[in-house]
């Protein structure tokens, strides 16, 4: 579905000069520095994925999503989605697509909601079967109903975004982009999103790529995730993958049927001792999670355990400090 | 009052960022006043003098006219307009200092930035290409400073009370640009108001639009004796005041309905 | 054609959005139509005491008046997604990235886009203003001088549009819109209410070989009103109005083409 191959963008940035005669060398000098967006980067899509996106700002997320989306023209580099060279073939390509940008609405301002669906219908060239359908399930499933008359600008965040997914799916695209769409969102509102999102993968196997900052969004959405720094891809695989290569120190809490003195097992960490709680910080490269509970339980009288996997945001910020990368 | 000229050299420093579309508007504004002194030496024709203006009279008074407009702000402002209409006015109301004093202030050091570089400025390109006249005694000068300060006052009040209708009504941009296109035609922007029939000069005279422009410019070319000088700037200094008065009196009335209906 | 249809539609979004608020609506076009009255107005009346400006009466000067006013209404009405700092707007928001995301056109998504319709008001003075130059003119009509009517209004609408299309691509490289492109539209539409040979021998020649808006009102008027012509152009010279018009906006266009690939090409 989506092929992407040693693909570049750069940008030319002024440089601007400091100090004296400041201005008068601007003027005349074209000292350039080449911003390096994306660098190199390759992967693949294959029909019906729902990958992740990540990276920290600047990262080359929204370049990469421009270029995908048909909005940028790649410095070099290969890039085919669903057939189509994306920026070549502007509204052929964008006809298949959807896509949703959580900062700005792909709605009419001044329209209630359902005007703006049916606007779409024509623009779309939806076939009318095809249109009643996909309204009234996504109706249902995004609870549309209650706002379907009210005009975009009096929407919350919440229902603008609802709404807005909608929008981008109402002419069955094969690949739906999404950018951040859960930003800002409560709780709430973030869970029907992923919902809505998981439902739509699975029920209609439309591929998604998604980019978020939201690391809950991932954990509960993708199986697989590609990390993104500097224009460079660090890595691209799965999501336990990741935790297991990259993450940082799980954590072992043991209730202890009586009061030890001296609970420190050699190769772990002793987070807290509060009573008859313990918490130990263990790595995985050191000891593995049932040598620990077998050390411990020769050693002491154990109520009950629980195993904790490390902060994925801890993973991620590994990531990105140590940038290590896939082989 | 320190308060007062603090806010106006904040905003003087704040305009002064703008320096860079300064060309571009001079240009325009330039280019417009060669098209206003074409229409008018074309419609002289062979004619030396119209009603007390010459040749070099009117091109004087259109050059001065085109310095002067940005420093009266004859195109209008909607400051008060678009804080009513945003809902930004509640915060505004709730700031220690009068609202009425913090618009002026603010509009004190806009005008000012305009007056030197929009008005003094244009003017001079106006006489390298133009010959126009200057006050012939210290006396004209001194009435002439009087008279543009008394008309910035005279024009930010009317500003300031128009925008008031936006407490009223949701209309209020046309009311604004019903009012202030009277102001072009009844100042003398458009054209001269001596050349105007008497009935269209008695009716400007009921209204405060020749006091912003045409009265510091006359006054400028000499065209008042010392004594029609003093009644123009005391009657300049009445609307001042009955101005003033009433955009006070307007505020205070439409911030009440504001409190009343909840902003 | 699907995308022709698309654009009325796009356009009757616009319409439905401004007429929601009726009563300002009519205001709106009030207030629109009283700067056009006021300005003429000011002129009108000081035409009583000098009869005429270098031999053109109040209502030849009418004529020019009311052609400048109905053209550069319809433009403004039609083209204001093209006006520059609405343009420029919709580049720094990131919204002309949503059109781009559209399977239509992207020229007619920009055109239908943002509609005006306060400027009817401008239209409608115009068109009072001409009969008000009918009025006071005895014009001769003949079959080519009705047809030149229409002309003249088509030629100047192109024009301005040409100019704004021009002047809002180049926000693709400035992002501010440029003020001086001011010069040409609202300074060359107050130049054209005017006989053009009040003006500077320099300012004329620029508006006949550089933009070529001697050609657009003032010749064709030249020939309705059968005054003799000041400069002894050829006698196609008040027909080929059009015809530069119509390069004028090609040009522009083809510009906004290259423009929106550079765009392509270096996002915002």
């Amino acid at each position: 579905m989506i092929a992407v191959k040693n693909l570049n963008k750069h940008f030319k940035v002024r440089k601007h000069h400091k100090g004296r005669f400041a201005a008068l060398r601007n003027l005349v000098t074209q000292d350039v520095n080449v911003v390096k967006a994306v660098d190199d980067l390759s992967f693949e899509v294959s029909k019906g994925e729902l990958v992740g996106y990540l990276g920290p700002n600047g990262a080359g997320k929204s370049t990469t999503l421009k270029m995908l989306t048909g909005l940028l023209v790649p410095s070099s580099g290969h890039i085919d989605v669903n057939g189509f060279l994306p920026w070549k073939d502007r509204q052929r390509y964008v006809n298949r697509i959807g896509a949703v940008f959580g900062q700005r609405s792909t709605l009419w301002w001044d329209l209630p909601v359902v005007e703006s669906l049916e606007l779409l219908q024509h623009i779309y060239k939806i076939p009318k079967d095809v249109f009643t359908t996909n309204f009234s399930e996504f109706k249902n499933l995004l609870d549309l109903e209650s706002f379907l008359d009210t005009p975009v600008r009096s929407l919350s965040l919440g229902q603008r975004m609802r709404a807005d997914i909608c929008a981008a799916l109402m002419h069955n695209p094969d690949i739906l982009f999404l950018d951040e769409p859960t930003i800002g969102l409560d709780v709430v509102a973030k869970e029907r999103i992923r919902e809505f999102i998981a439902h739509i993968n699975k029920e209609r196997g439309t591929t998604i790529v998604l980019t978020t900052h939201d690391l809950a969004d991932v954990q509960k959405l993708c199986q697989r995730v590609m990390i993104i720094d500097h224009g460079q891809l660090l890595f691209d695989g799965q999501l336990d993958n990741l935790q297991q290569r990259f993450g940082g120190k799980r954590q072992l809490l043991v209730d202890f049927a009586e009061h030890y003195t001296d609970v420190n097992i050699e190769g772990t960490e002793l987070l807290k001792l509060d009573g008859k709680q313990v918490s130990y910080a263990f790595s995985k490269d050191v000891l593995s999670a049932s040598e620990l509970i077998g050390r411990l339980s020769a050693k002491f009288s154990i109520s009950d355990l629980t195993v904790q996997e490390p902060d994925i945001e801890e993973t991620i910020r590994n990531i990105y400090e140590h940038k290590l990368l896939e082989n | 009052m320190r308060l007062f000229f603090e806010l106006s050299k904040l905003h003087f420093r704040q305009q002064m960022a703008y320096r860079t579309s300064t060309f571009s508007n001079l240009s325009v504004n330039f280019f417009f006043g060669l098209m206003r002194i074409a229409v008018l030496l074309a419609l002289y024709g062979e004619r030396e003098s119209v009603e007390g203006l010459d040749l070099v009279g009117v091109v004087t008074y259109l050059a001065l006219s085109q310095s002067l407009i940005t420093f009266i702000t004859i195109f209008g402002s909607g400051d008060l307009m678009r804080a009513v209409y945003s809902g930004e006015i509640a915060t505004q109301l709730l700031k220690p200092m009068h609202y009425f004093n913090y618009a002026m202030a603010e509009d004190m050091g806009r005008s000012m930035f305009n007056l030197i570089f929009r008005g003094v400025l244009l003017f001079a390109i106006y006489d390298l290409f133009f010959k126009v006249t200057y006050p012939a005694n210290a006396l004209v000068w001194l009435c002439f400073f009087a008279s543009i300060w008394l008309a910035w006052l005279i024009s930010f009040a009317y500003r300031f009370l128009v925008n008031t209708s936006s407490f009223w009504t949701p209309n209020a941009k046309g009311m604004l640009r019903f009012f202030f296109t009277l102001s072009w035609l009844l100042s003398g922007f458009l054209m001269p108001l001596r050349l105007f029939p008497d009935w269209l000069q008695r009716i400007a005279a009921f209204t405060p639009f020749p006091y912003v422009l045409d009265t510091p410019v006359e006054i400028y070319m000499g065209l008042r004796s010392p004594n029609e000088m003093l009644e123009s700037l005391l009657l300049q200094a009445f609307w001042v005041v009955a101005l003033i008065l009433l955009a006070q009196l307007f505020l205070k009335r439409g911030t009440r309905r504001l409190v009343i209906l909840g902003g | 054609m699907h995308q022709a249809t698309l654009y009325f539609r796009l356009v009757l979004v616009q319409l439905q959005s401004q007429l929601q608020y009726r009563a300002s609506f009519v205001f709106e076009i009030l207030s629109t139509a009283f700067i056009v009255f006021v300005e003429f107005l000011a002129v009108a009346v000081v035409f009583e005491r000098f009869e005429h400006i270098k031999g053109w009466t109040l209502g030849e000067v009418a004529l020019l008046w009311a052609m400048v006013e109905i053209s550069f209404g319809l433009m403004d009405m039609l083209f204001q997604g093209f006006d520059p700092p609405v343009f420029a707007e919709k580049i720094r928001l990131g919204t002309f990235d949503q059109l781009l995301l559209r399977p239509v056109n992207i020229t007619l998504q920009v055109l239908a886009s943002e509609l005006e319709l306060r400027r009817i008001g401008k239209i409608i003075l115009g068109i009072a203003i001409f009969f008000l130059a009918l009025n006071l003119t005895d014009i001769e009509w003949t079959w080519i001088k009705v047809a030149l009517i229409p002309c003249m209004i088509l030629s100047m609408t192109m024009f301005f549009a040409a100019l704004f299309m021009f002047g809002s691509t180049i926000t693709f490289w400035t992002v501010q819109s440029i003020d001086l492109l001011k010069i040409l539209t609202y300074g060359g539409s107050y130049l054209m209410t005017y006989p053009m040979h009040i003006y500077q021998n320099w300012m004329r020649r620029i508006f006949t070989f550089i933009i070529p808006a001697i050609f657009l009102n003032y010749y064709p008027a030249l020939y309705i009103l059968d005054k003799p012509d000041p400069f002894n152009f050829p006698s196609f010279a008040p027909f080929i109005g059009i015809a530069l018009a119509a390069m004028m906006l090609l040009l522009a266009y083809r510009f906004w083409i290259f423009g929106i690939r550079h765009y392509q090409s270096t996002g915002s």
